[in-house]
């Protein structure tokens, strides 16, 4: 999962970055809007937690911006600005979350997992996939109850093949959902890392469909509908 | 200015009386005088010529009885030759009479010749007349008395000296019945100052039409002002005489300049504000990732703080609240939009949140204001409900009254008054559990109006908000 963060004051952003990080999501930092806005409108993220008084473009003319463009990743207005005006505003621009300042930072991550899942159309933070259990709260994964040892990448890897089960997902995408902008991104280390991770969680939960990508799938399940397709 | 009671200052103006009643006082002050003055000089001139005419027989009568008397030159006694033709001295009593006489000691007169109508009668002058016809002989001078009949006189007479009569003066006399000089004198002054009334009266009628169309501009400027206080007008508007029109310019510089101060202190309390706050946040974050007695003491002040800021800025924010003037907001489009995103806020939940608006509701005050007192009922009806959450909105008592229903678990009724009163101290704020009510009550009460809290037919808990509403004239 990659979460853009534009936010003005550094310390905040740094901080922001350290914690989203921690919480196994890649992430960028954008620190003034016109940065932001463009970082949004190329780069595929997942979730992006915006600033509203920003240097340059304001955080609502970069939301419309985006919206109007056709960008529908969930966005968490994150402000100052606690009246009720500026909520309607902001979710009238497109906004699906609003936090005000100062805030807790576990609130920010429940509400930022809270819109992935959502995005992703899961209901619940933690997907269980026959017996593969990836629990986004905690940042862990567990097969049949016991604990696997992830790195970061391994498990930004497996969180984002788990909210997108049975689907085949391309290497590009990969990359562009786990590595953050200032990654050295060689497509080569995806296929590094979906090794290491069947060894882990075991070699039949991916799937490598030759030539578009890879697939989580649970291997009891035999109907395997997408297979035949 | 409509029937609302005008906003109460110490140093308001205090009535002084009408000014259209000033006007016409003083236009009544010279009015009545002045017809009064002219109805007496009219009445006093009737008066001079009605006597005039009434007098010429009388000195014609006194020229005819000199030109007929003769004096008997052996004995020296006066003897008239011939009497006046005027038949009314030969009937007794008629009211002309014509007499010749001496002056006597007591006023009477001891009449030598007299007309046969005085029937034997005379006449008795006042001391002052007698005075006046001895020492102007040879003037005729007028002067009043009683007649034989006791009818009122009028008299001339004169007093001339014969040849022949030893220098002894004779007094010669006509006079008639005053009384129908007197009633035609009496009906001219009545109708004089009964035409003068009328004319003092139309008068002042008419200056008071005057002043009440003269002033008509400045009528209209106060509705106009009062328009705008009562947020159906934004500036003073229309065409004014060129007396007024500085006036109605000052009233809307006045209005302007009212607007921004009142911008510009919510935009600097608030700018401030919310430059805190991001710093107070890093320092909360920061603080909380390091153990020990430093992050600790970080943690604790930074809470502080940021309430402090909190609560300061509604403060501000309430301080400044109701003292904009003119401004409208459409309730529905308000209410819509604030369910609109609160349903997005909750969409967890599902809510179901029905909207019972009346037609043309139109709140007078700040959008950002109604939306910061609906927002915070919904958001508090949504944190709590179940499923559904009603919401109504019409006028009652002449305010708007915004009901939110809610079927969650509700409030006992002796909590009510904690739950609205929790802003006021600062340290027993925590943010949620109701803290949006008390802001929702400061706000309201900012704006004249009320939050009351009841229990829902829904189950759970009723707000009522009672707000000003633009009056639709």
């Amino acid at each position: 999962m990659r979460i853009l963060v534009v936010e003005d004051n550094s310390d905040l952003a740094r901080q922001l970055g350290t914690a989203l990080k921690d919480a196994g999501y890649a992430v960028d930092v954008a620190n003034d809007g016109e940065e932001g806005h463009f970082l949004g409108d190329t780069e595929p993220y997942d979730a992006v937690v915006l600033d509203l008084g920003l240097p340059i473009i304001d955080g609502i003319s970069i939301l419309q911006k985006w919206r109007t463009d056709g960008k529908d990743f969930p966005v968490i207005i994150l402000t100052a600005r606690d009246q009720w005006s500026e909520k309607v505003a902001g979710f009238d621009a497109g906004a699906d979350d609003y936090l005000t300042k100062p805030f807790h930072t576990e609130e920010l991550l429940a509400r930022l997992r809270a819109l992935v899942r959502r995005a992703a159309g899961h209901t619940t933070d933690s997907i269980d996939i026959g017996g593969l259990m990836v629990d986004n709260r905690s940042a862990r994964a567990y097969v049949d109850g016991m604990p696997i040892k992830l790195t970061s990448h391994e498990f930004r890897l497996l969180s984002y093949m788990a909210m997108h089960v049975s689907k085949v997902i391309s290497r590009t995408e990969l990359v562009e959902h786990i590595y953050d902008q200032d990654f050295d991104r060689d497509s080569n280390t995806i296929e590094v890392f979906v090794g290491r991770l069947r060894r882990k969680i075991g070699t039949d939960r991916i799937e490598t469909a030759r030539g578009l990508g890879y697939r989580l799938v649970d291997p009891n399940d035999l109907t395997k509908p997408d297979k035949k397709s | 200015m409509g029937n609302s009671p005008a906003p109460q200052v110490n140093d308001a103006p205090q009535q002084g009386g009408s000014l259209v009643w000033r006007l016409v006082r003083i236009a009544a002050l010279w009015v009545i005088p002045a017809l009064l003055i002219t109805a007496a000089a009219l009445i006093w001139f009737y008066r001079v010529s009605t006597y005039k005419y009434f007098d010429d027989p009388l000195v014609s009568t006194i020229q005819a009885l000199v030109a007929h008397v003769e004096t008997d030159v052996i004995s020296g006694d006066i003897v008239l030759t011939s009497e006046p033709i005027d038949p009314r001295y030969q009937l007794a009593l008629s009211g002309r009479y014509w007499l010749i006489g001496r002056l006597g000691k007591d006023g009477m007169i001891k009449a030598i010749e007299s007309s046969p109508s005085f029937y034997g009668a005379s006449l008795r002058l006042k001391p002052g007349d007698i005075q006046a016809i001895n020492s102007r002989k040879g003037d005729v001078i007028r002067a009043v008395s009683v007649g034989p009949d006791k009818e009122p006189l009028r008299l001339a007479a004169q007093s001339v000296i014969f040849p022949g009569t030893n220098d002894k003066a004779v007094v010669i006399i006509a006079a008639a019945d005053r009384r129908p000089a007197m009633a035609t004198i009496r009906k001219f002054s009545f109708t004089a100052l009964g035409l003068m009334s009328v004319l003092a009266l139309g008068l002042v009628f008419a200056m008071f039409m005057q002043v009440q169309f003269g002033l008509r501009p400045l009528f209209e400027l106060q509705g106009r002002v009062a328009d705008i206080r009562e947020g159906r007008a934004k500036s003073v508007v229309g065409r004014y005489p060129k007396e007024i029109k500085p006036l109605a310019d000052e009233l809307n510089v006045l209005i302007a300049h009212n607007k921004e101060v009142v911008e510009y202190a919510r935009t600097h309390v608030s700018n401030l504000a919310h430059a805190l706050k991001t710093p107070l946040a890093v320092l909360v974050n920061e603080s909380q990732s390091y153990d020990g007695k430093l992050s600790d003491i970080v943690e604790r002040q930074s809470e502080i703080m940021s309430k402090q800021v909190s609560h300061h800025l509604r403060r501000a924010r309430a301080a400044v609240r109701g003292q904009s003037i003119g401004i409208q907001t459409p309730v529905f489009e308000t209410l819509n939009n604030l369910s609109r995103t609160l349903e997005r806020i909750y969409r967890d939940k599902d809510l179901d949140i029905d909207l019972d608006i009346d037609d043309g509701l139109v709140f007078n005050g700040e959008r950002r204001d109604l939306e910061e007192m609906v927002g915070n009922l919904l958001d508090n009806a949504c944190k709590w409900t179940q499923v559904k959450i009603h919401v109504w909105a019409c006028i009652s008592e002449g305010m708007i009254e915004i009901i939110v229903d809610d079927d969650g678990p509700g409030l006992a009724s002796d909590e009510y008054e904690t739950v609205l009163k929790r802003g006021e101290r600062l340290d027993e704020t925590t943010p949620g559990s109701g803290f949006g009510l008390s802001i929702v009550n400061d706000l309201a009460r900012a704006y004249k109006g009320k939050l009351k809290l009841d229990k829902s037919p829904l189950g759970g808990l009723r707000t009522r908000l009672l707000v000003p509403s633009i009056k639709v004239v």
